[in-house]
């Protein structure tokens, strides 16, 4: 494609508008840090023995989360994808649960619940009471890029294997290892979320690496060691991503979109996979649920009435925010993917990268001490802050999404269309977006839920007098009764669960169509 | 072309959702917790017909992101008053150069130590420090009398108290250091330790503890108290050390922010902040103790007068807090 073409200028425009919106305040922050505000030797003295052995205990965590959150999301992934269990469509829905709610939340569901149970929340506020809820929340996660990976195998291959051997060599020999990159992915993914999380380490008074960033920021306020201090985390993020890139390169990664190839379902006994989804299905859903229901229905219909009432204003700008930045995500993560696939570089995805692996919190600083100008009140004034606080945090999980869907699309489709001389931006619109709707379709679902419920920067920079929904429910918690909190958190949960329903209906037509197109 | 229209488009969108009128209008960040906080500011707005625009946050979230915003606007500041629920945070941010002085009229008979000298905050309704106890577990005549008799072997493992590095306990420790000497406070937290303090998450875990019985009593705020109460909670409360250092009260603060954009109705909301009409007001949703002299509070609510105060001053308990921070982290975090 020529330097002149309509996508070429589009991707420019798109990559420098990334880069100067959000990039740079962040690139401002860090090297005001290390450089304008003491020398990089006299900085670096933060690193001390105490420091390191923080780090390999939230590494520890964030590594064993990883661990059972793929074990476990890749079992529940090849039980909804490859077999024919009953109830299918209710687990695969049901077990999503967990991703939608804040993790705060969840966990005061769970320590109440031990509470209730066990009259002592002491087991749950542990080292391993974290990574229980943490792997609660970041198995569905999991269980979306195992499953796709696993419903997206040629299914030619499995039946080779059938021919020769039994199901547990051929799932052994030829299922996993095609879906290593996907495991892999995964793995990297929920350990970079995990690493970074700090809501429930420090609900559950466990003290690890990003709770030393917070002590830093504030009880010290010490803007310069708590941006130093996360520098180390935004370095192990990189490493292990460029590392993921470096082997997995080709490889699949949070697959959502139907590839074209027929599955290979297995017929299995329902006896233990019905208990196995059961089993995680209360674990992971039902305790927590049934603890925020108990308490929402304490206070009575009142509580309900009133928690109703106090998050009513905060709906449409929420949802407005969200839908907004949604398309916004979506739209750069296509640019980001489009340019790689069309080689115009790999850079965009690692400015995508930098900014997703920033702990929020540093990024809502940098995005006020950036905006913070007069001449920039424009933009740190109105909600466009927001928008490109949602834009740098979410983006990269689009543009993987979007990315591997153009990854498994012929390359020899669009060669033929050059050929017939057919112009970039129709081979665009008439081939490529037709073909990669329903991942265009899930990675805006995606971005709307994480943009609905994103906290962390949003209460940093959000315009005074606006109403938006985490944060009301955030700041009404604190004192307010718990069944009231309890009744806000179900009414944000199933205003989520609503418009996301609303949105599947709505583009029904769409991945229909696209279905007929792929079938043509 | 349709790039051009893109950008154009862009642009108009960013112009439209950044620009308002902020003639009448007023710009304040609290950390009072909103259910208790809007109220009050709601009520402002109708009767100034002064548009309220706020940023909330809460103790119980340790105030990072106001504090840290107003500390990172310093250069071209958005707000115009801060509501701190305790004189620390006014303070820090007066040692920063953040807060402007503004002697408001509407506090003229709050005593004077509750204001700054050079009027750069001002108090106004007052919590407290208190003990609460879980009825279930710790009779009336185990209700220890001062802070110092939690060390006491027969409350081993029983007392709960919020993290030291953060909100109101940091304040009340800072203050203990004060008024007790360095030796004396460092002794009693020592022993705490020893005596197996369970260390808890915020205040209002404290308050949780304490009603689910896992522990039989805590260090807290009166507004966790009363709202335990008012949940129906079986537990009591009694404030500390009333024959000896006396017990901690904590005024709400306000502050004008240096260089506001509306400062002038920054200083019409400080004045309605400091009126006898919202400490009546505060004293009927927040159990918070007026500062002015004849306001009608509910009866359940107690007279400053009736307790006897910790004697401290703010500023020097506020610098007195930048020397222990590290010493309160160390024992924070080796439990």
């Amino acid at each position: 494609m020529g330097r002149g073409s309509i996508g070429y200028r589009i991707y420019t425009i798109t990559y420098l508008s990334y880069a100067l919106l959000i990039v740079l305040p962040i690139a401002w922050t860090l090297l005001s840090v290390f450089f304008t505000e003491g020398s990089l030797n006299d900085n670096l003295g933060f690193l001390d023995k105490k420091i390191l052995l923080l780090l390999g205990k939230s590494a520890l965590l964030a590594f064993l989360v990883a661990l059972f959150s793929t074990l476990l999301g890749t079992m529940t992934g090849f039980l909804l994808n490859k077999t024919n269990v009953v109830f299918r469509g209710f687990f695969k829905v049901s077990l999503l649960i967990p991703l939608f709610i804040s993790p705060y939340i969840l966990s005061v569901a769970w320590k109440d619940f031990f509470f209730l149970v066990f009259g002592n929340s002491g087991f749950i506020s542990s080292f391993f009471g974290v990574g229980l809820v943490l792997t609660t929340i970041y198995t569905p996660l999991s269980m979306i890029i195992t499953g796709s990976a696993l419903s997206n195998i040629n299914k030619q291959l499995e039946e080779s294997g059938f021919m020769i051997t039994n199901f547990r060599r051929v799932s052994l020999k030829i299922t996993l290892p095609l879906i290593k990159p996907a495991l892999i992915s995964s793995f990297v993914l929920i350990f970079i979320f995990s690493i970074s999380e700090f809501s429930v380490p420090a609900f559950f008074g466990v003290k690890v690496f990003t709770t030393e960033i917070f002590t830093q920021f504030s009880a010290f306020y010490n803007h310069s060691m708590a941006i130093l201090q996360s520098s180390l985390l935004i370095l192990i993020c990189i490493l292990l991503l460029f590392t993921e890139g470096k082997y997995l390169a080709e490889a699949p990664f949070l697959s959502v979109g139907s590839k074209g190839t027929s599955n290979k379902t297995y017929n299995i006994k329902n006896g233990f996979s019905l208990l196995f989804l059961s089993g995680w299905l209360s674990i992971s859903v039902a305790l927590p649920f049934i603890t925020l229901f108990i308490q929402s229905f304490k206070g009575g219909t009142d509580k309900i009435i009133q928690a109703v009432g106090l998050l009513k204003p905060t709906f449409a700008n929420s949802i407005g925010l969200a839908f907004t930045g949604a398309l916004i995500i979506t739209f750069i993560g296509f640019v980001a993917a489009y340019g790689t696939r069309t080689k115009k570089g790999t850079s965009f995805d690692w400015l995508l990268l930098v900014v997703f692996a920033i702990p929020s919190t540093i990024f809502g600083i940098s995005l006020i001490k950036f905006y913070n100008h007069p001449f920039l009140d424009v933009i740190y004034s109105g909600y466009a802050i927001i928008l490109i606080g949602y834009a740098g945090k979410f983006s990269f999980i689009a543009a993987r999404l979007i990315g591997n869907a153009m990854k498994q699309l012929p390359d020899s489709l669009g060669e033929a269309a050059q050929i017939e001389g057919i112009s970039e931006i129709n081979r665009l619109r008439k081939i490529t977006i037709p073909l990669i709707i329903p991942s265009l379709f899930a990675a805006f679902i995606i971005s709307f839920i994480f943009s609905l419920g994103e906290l962390g920067t949003t209460i940093m920079v959000y315009p005074p007098g606006t109403e938006i929904m985490p944060i009301k429910v955030f700041t009404i918690m604190a004192n307010a009764p718990q069944s009231l909190t309890s009744s806000m958190t179900l009414i944000v949960f199933s205003v989520t669960l609503l418009i996301i329903i609303g949105f599947y209906f709505l583009a029904k037509p769409l991945v229909k169509d696209h279905n007929s197109y792929v079938q043509n | 072309m349709k790039i051009r229209i893109l950008l154009i488009a862009l642009l108009i969108t960013l112009i439209v959702t950044g620009c308002s009128d902020n003639s009448s209008e007023v710009i304040v960040y609290t950390s009072v917790d909103q259910v208790f906080s809007e109220p009050v500011l709601k009520e402002f707005e109708k009767e100034t017909g002064i548009t309220v625009k706020a940023v909330y946050d809460t103790e119980e979230t340790k105030s990072t992101g106001v504090l840290n915003r107003l500390i990172a606007e310093k250069d071209n500041p958005q707000c115009d008053v801060f509501w701190s629920g305790d004189p620390l945070r006014t303070v820090l941010l007066k040692n920063k150069g953040i807060t402007t002085p503004y002697e408001s009229p509407a506090a003229r008979d709050i005593a004077p130590v509750f204001k700054d000298h050079g009027y750069h905050w001002t108090g106004f309704s007052a919590r407290a420090r208190v003990l609460i106890y879980n009825k279930d577990l710790l009779s009336q005549s185990d209700v220890p009398g001062s802070v110092f008799d939690l060390t006491e072997e027969k409350y081993r493992g029983n007392v709960a108290i919020a993290n030291p590095l953060f909100g109101t306990t940091t304040f009340h420790i800072a203050a203990l250091f004060t008024v007790s000497g360095d030796a004396r406070a460092k002794q009693f937290l020592d022993d705490l330790k020893s005596n197996n303090v369970v260390i808890a998450t915020s205040n209002g875990d404290v308050k949780k503890r304490v009603v689910q019985g896992e522990v039989a009593c805590g260090l807290t705020d009166t507004d966790d108290a009363f709202e335990a109460i008012k949940e129906g909670a079986n537990i009591g409360f009694v404030f500390l050390d009333q024959k000896g250092i006396g017990n901690l009260i904590m005024p709400n603060t306000v502050c004008l922010i240096k260089d506001a954009p509306h400062s002038g109705n920054g200083k019409k909301l400080m004045d309605y902040l400091l009126s006898k009409q919202t400490e009546a007001r505060l004293a009927e949703s927040c159990a918070q103790m007026p500062l002015h002299k004849g306001v009608e509070v509910p009866e359940n609510i107690p007279s400053l007068d009736s307790i006897v105060p910790m004697n401290i001053d703010y500023d020097k308990t506020a610098l007195k807090l930048e020397a222990i921070q590290n010493y309160l982290k160390e024992w924070a975090e080796d439990q």
